[in-house]
C-alpha cells in the first residue's frame, strides 16, 4: 500500500488507517515502516466500534475493513478485507476511487 | 463488498494521529475521498 501511495494522492483521494493499537505502538510501527499516509491509534476502539457499528463490517479481531467516503462525505463502499493481512487489495479500491473520480 | 449508492454521510469523527496531529473526517469534504481502513491490530 505505500508505494502504491502516490497513485491514490493523483486519484485526490487520502488514506486513514485506524488501529486499536496503542498511540507508542503505532508510531513506532509507521516510523520504522515509513508509512506516508496518517495512521489514528484507537485503543479504546471508539472510532472503530463506531464505524464497525454503523456497517455493520466488522467481526472484530478476524478481518480488516476498508470504508470509502467520497470527497462529499458521504459512504461510497465498504467490505472486509479478503486476507488478514493489514490492507486490502490496492488495485481495487484504486478502481474504486476511479469510479468516484469519472 | 457492498456500495452505497444512498450516499449516506460517513459519521463525523475526531482523531489525533501518530504525529499528534488532530483531525476530523469532515476536513476532507470538499477536497479529497478518503479510504479508511480498518487494521485489526498490529502483532
Amino acid at each position: 500500500m505505500r508505494q502504491d501511495y502516490a497513485k491514490f494522492v493523483d486519484r485526490n483521494a487520502e488514506i486513514i488507517a485506524i488501529s486499536p493499537d496503542s498511540a507508542e505502538k503505532l508510531r513506532d510501527h509507521w516510523n520504522k515502516q515509513q508509512i506516508p499516509y496518517p495512521g489514528i491509534p484507537d485503543p479504546d476502539k471508539q472510532i472503530l466500534d463506531e464505524l464497525g457499528q454503523e456497517f455493520k463490517l466488522l467481526k472484530f479481531g478476524r478481518m480488516p475493513g476498508v470504508i470509502i467516503v467520497d470527497s462529499q462525505g458521504a459512504i461510497r463502499h465498504s467490505h472486509y478485507g479478503n486476507n488478514a493481512g493489514d490492507i486490502p487489495e490496492t488495485d481495487m479500491l484504486l478502481a474504486l476511487i476511479d469510479k468516484l473520480e469519472s | 463488498m457492498v456500495s452505497h449508492s444512498t450516499g449516506a454521510q460517513a459519521p463525523q469523527f475526531d482523531f489525533v494521529d501518530t504525529n499528534g496531529v488532530s483531525g476530523r473526517l469532515s476536513d476532507y469534504a470538499g477536497k479529497k475521498h478518503v479510504v479508511l481502513v480498518l487494521m485489526r491490530g498490529l502483532w
